[in-house]
């Protein structure tokens, strides 16, 4: 229509224009709700798998390794809530009364070894050249979706807050994810390993039964946890690297436990591969998860859109054009790992069920006892 | 005789229950004394009034949600302090209407007393039809007692909704003051201590957050990308630093006899409520939990009065002294402009919190000895500080007597609040159900009787008070701008060093 035309010529061509642009919204407006479907269908695609992973369901996981026996006692022993009655560690039933099930309180020298595991951690991970964090406990629920969670799903673990799009954090995963979100890194700044500190909330919608019994299965909770962005060519490293910190601070302990390497049926959405520990816990008579170490390669990045720019191969010629941005390549994603270095609760089970004496006394790990001002024995008081 | 239509025919109201008959009930009864209602926990001679509604009739109207708790006041107390009450309640910019109260009171012991006549009346008429009657006369008392009893339902109905609406407007009254207690708004809150000065700087100093930023210790701006503004990331030394804080105050506290606690951080809103906080309230600093009457706390104060809500405690066991550790979440509803500043006004935050239960003649002695052992921590960080008795206006509902704390912070150019001691005598204890048996005075004789019940008191309210050991952001404020030097570094109290593996300076990295 540009031009010079005959009036009727311009007429014509100005109705056809106006018929193309109805329709062109109409179809317009077809296009953004089929990429949002689209979008959402495809998104529900979990990662992929790393090709070593068995396949199957929770009884198909691989042993790795296992360190450690089952000790033998020659005295009858008790679960970890009789030890903490006797020893006044914990009050569940007031904690029933002001919160409700699956809340507790920790008393005395179970404030105490919760202070010390994490200290311990924080500064056993931090000399591996993890920078320490204490994060947000409450995100906004978006950051929650793009770590792979689903705090909207029916039976969700996460709790909402009332008024408002945020959530209460089930583990510091999410926001030390989320600190880089809409980032570009230098390829140079990698990896970035973090070591957050944060209290973890989770509803257990859907879990009921013996499994639940005391500090196994809580709505609150402590945790030391440590988040790897790297670039793709390490994460298998850095996973394995993850994995061996989780042991080495677990033997320490003098605890007895197997490394498993998770199954297809039991991965969750972000993971390509996962390393579970399971620790002994006598008193329960079972061995119980203690620690996760997921591989989430780009599952998570390209949610919460972290990317790096790889630096450049060569230095730059006599080329005319300046800045880095000729001769490095494209943004690539990053690859994020997470790693449970401690959660308290479990490894409180741990340390009392395993270290009972006959006198129902609680044997203090080395490690932890300068963290308790050199505490080497919980003995039941005379009260 | 149909003994219930004297109270029906002054109204308009049929022989079906209307909402309020009690109404023309009470405009048309001459008043009397007021009987003493006891309340079902102390059976014996209580100098306190409650409410009594165990009468185990209908819970109201059609759709009527009852109050999950009630405290347990004492309106004969109230009643006969009006003045002292009403003047109190002036000072402290209270919005409980007490001439409400009174009005409701009024009715209530009006209502109760017609209740009960009406109950002597069915009962009477339930006797007669024991012994061999004319079948007419049986007739006539089996309609009679069926009127007294319709009418009693109503009536009983009636009676719990009163009671509901005057426990509602009684439970707004806020605690009594200490005589003490400088009357008036912030302003008149009185000096009672002062530790250190000012420090004088030879160099520009800057405030915590530019010393912060060039010290990696804390992230404020991604914070604000996954959680909102006023949240943030600690870092680095601030870890260790915020982890310093918590595990010396713990220890230091409980070598004084507190015992330490680590408690949950969500809560059932009842339990808020009992404390003396107001979730629901518009511009609430509470959070609440979705799709549940759960709430975040504000301070493990909440937590830590709840564990031993509704309990009577053997007064061989008090004091209880807590030491408390948890996080706290504050929305800051209102709280707008400078003074919000970086750490300053966050919405989560730790604290460790010392809180005691113990006997009314000791509460004023606790309170001096919880101000005294913040202002020992305090003063041996180095702070300097003021220890402020609040004013009337500044009090808040639960407590008797506030001192406050403010401490210098010369990058933000004033003195901030970094801790505060209620006494809030038995406020929270009548809401939370917290009582104590006092021990026998003399020991049991050759009594026949068994047990301590008989010679000890009727149960009595304890007292308690809740006091901020640490406040974690507000000292990271303080130490960083009150400690740092002119090449940027900070150096840290000496207390700490020993939690931070020795470390006595925070210095700037090459990065």
């Amino acid at each position: 229509m540009k031009g010079k035309l005959d009036p009727s010529v311009r007429q014509a061509l100005v109705e056809e224009g106006k018929n193309l642009k109805e329709g062109l919204i109409a179809l317009e407006e077809d296009l953004v709700q089929l990429t949002d479907k689209l979008q959402l269908e495809a998104q529900s695609i979990p990662n992929t798998t790393h090709p070593d992973v068995p396949v199957g369901g929770e009884e198909s996981s691989v042993l790795r390794k296992e360190v450690g026996s089952q000790r033998s006692f020659n005295f009858a022993i008790k679960d970890h809530l009789q030890l903490g009655k006797e020893l006044d560690l914990f009050d569940f039933d007031a904690a029933a009364e002001v919160s409700g099930s699956k809340f507790y309180y920790l008393k005395n020298e179970a404030v105490l070894l919760e202070m010390a595991l994490v200290n311990w951690a924080i500064s056993e991970v931090s000399k591996k050249g993890f920078t320490p964090l204490i994060t947000p406990e409450i995100v906004r629920s978006s950051v929650v979706e793009k770590c792979g969670f689903q705090p909207r799903a029916k039976n969700t673990q996460v709790y909402s807050i009332e008024d408002s799009d945020q959530c209460l954090i089930g583990t510091a995963e999410i926001p030390v994810g989320g600190i880089h979100m809409d980032s570009i890194l230098a390829e140079s700044a990698l990896p970035l390993k973090y070591v957050a500190y944060s209290h973890c909330f989770r509803t257990e919608a859907g879990a009921a039964g013996a499994a639940t019994r005391g500090l196994y299965r809580v709505h609150q909770f402590s945790k030391v946890e440590m988040f790897i962005f790297c670039r793709p060519e390490e994460s298998g490293k850095w996973h394995e690297e993850l994995i061996t910190i989780e042991e080495d601070l677990y033997a320490s302990l003098g605890l007895h436990f197997k490394t498993l390497d998770m199954a297809t049926g039991d991965l969750g959405a972000p993971a390509y591969r996962k390393f579970d520990i399971e620790a002994w816990m006598p008193g329960l008579e079972r061995y119980g998860e203690i620690s996760s170490a997921s591989n989430c390669t780009d599952y998570q990045s390209r949610r919460l859109g972290i990317r790096y720019r790889p630096s450049p191969s060569e230095p730059p010629s006599t080329s005319t054009k300046k800045g880095k941005g000729a001769a490095s390549g494209p943004t690539q994603f990053v690859h994020t790992l997470n790693a449970t270095a401690v959660a308290v609760p479990r490894l409180i089970v741990c340390i009392l069920e395993n270290f009972q004496q006959g006198d129902g006394s609680i044997v203090v790990p080395e490690p932890l006892r300068p963290y308790m001002g050199g505490l080497e024995l919980l003995s039941p008081k005379f009260k | 005789m149909l003994t219930c239509g004297r109270f029906i025919s002054s109204s308009a109201a049929t022989s079906t229950a209307s909402f309020f008959p009690f109404r023309t009930l009470t405009r048309s009864l001459v008043r009397r004394p007021a009987p003493h209602l006891l309340s079902s926990a102390s059976a014996a001679a209580a100098t306190a009034v409650e409410l009594d509604t165990n009468d185990g009739s209908a819970g109201g109207g059609a759709g009527v949600v009852r109050p999950q708790w009630k405290a347990a006041i004492d309106f004969k107390w109230i009643r006969d302090n009006r003045d002292a009450v009403a003047d109190n309640i002036r000072t402290r910019n209270s919005t409980a209407n007490l001439d409400l109260v009174f009005e409701l009171y009024d009715q209530y012991l009006t209502l109760q007393k017609e209740v009960e006549r009406l109950r002597a009346e069915r009962n009477a008429v339930a006797n007669k039809m024991k012994g061999k009657l004319d079948p007419s006369v049986r007739q006539a008392l089996v309609e009679e007692g069926k009127n007294l009893k319709e009418g009693l339902i109503a009536l009983e109905e009636d009676l719990v909704q009163l009671t509901d609406k005057l426990q509602l407007e009684a439970q707004s009254i806020p605690n009594t003051t200490h005589p003490d207690v400088p009357v008036g708004g912030e302003e008149s809150s009185v000096l009672r201590k002062e530790v250190g000065s000012q420090r004088s700087f030879n160099f520009a100093i800057k405030d915590h957050l530019q010393l912060g930023k060039e010290l990696d210790l804390f992230d404020f701006d991604a914070a604000a990308e996954v959680s909102g503004s006023k949240f943030y990331y600690l870092k680095n030394e601030a870890v260790l630093l915020e982890m310093a804080l918590v595990n010396w105050a713990i220890s230091e506290v409980s070598k004084k006899g507190f015992t330490p606690l680590i408690t949950p951080e969500i809560v059932r809103s009842s339990v808020v409520e009992k404390c003396g906080f107001q979730p629901r309230a518009k511009n609430t600093q509470v959070y609440s939990i979705e799709d549940s009457d759960q709430c975040l706390i504000g301070t493990a104060e909440i937590p830590v009065g709840g564990i031993h809500m509704d309990s009577i405690l053997a007064e061989s066991a008090l004091p209880l002294k807590y030491v408390a550790y948890s996080h706290c979440f504050r929305t800051e509803a209102g709280a707008a402009g400078a003074a919000t500043r970086g750490l300053y006004r966050v919405h989560q935050f730790s604290k460790v919190e010392m809180f005691i239960f113990c006997r009314p003649e000791e509460s004023g002695k606790w309170h001096e000895e919880l101000i005294t052992i913040e202002e020992d921590l305090y003063a041996s960080l180095g702070l300097h500080f003021k220890t402020l008795d609040m004013a009337t206006g500044d009090l808040g509902a639960p407590a008797y007597r506030k001192f406050d704390i403010e401490a210098w912070m010369p990058g933000l150019e004033r003195y901030g609040e970094i801790s505060s001691a209620s006494n809030c005598t038995d406020y929270q204890s009548r809401r939370l159900g917290i009582r104590y048996r006092p021990s026998p005075s003399e020991p049991p004789s050759t009594s026949t009787k068994k047990g301590k019940g008989a010679a000890s008191g009727p149960t009595q309210f304890v007292h308690t008070l809740n006091a901020t050991a640490v406040a974690v952001p507000r000292l990271i404020v303080c130490i960083l701008e009150n400690f740092q030097q002119g090449d940027g570094s900070i150096v840290v109290p000496e207390p700490l060093r020993p939690y931070m593996g020795g470390l006595e300076l925070l210095s700037p990295k090459f990065k």
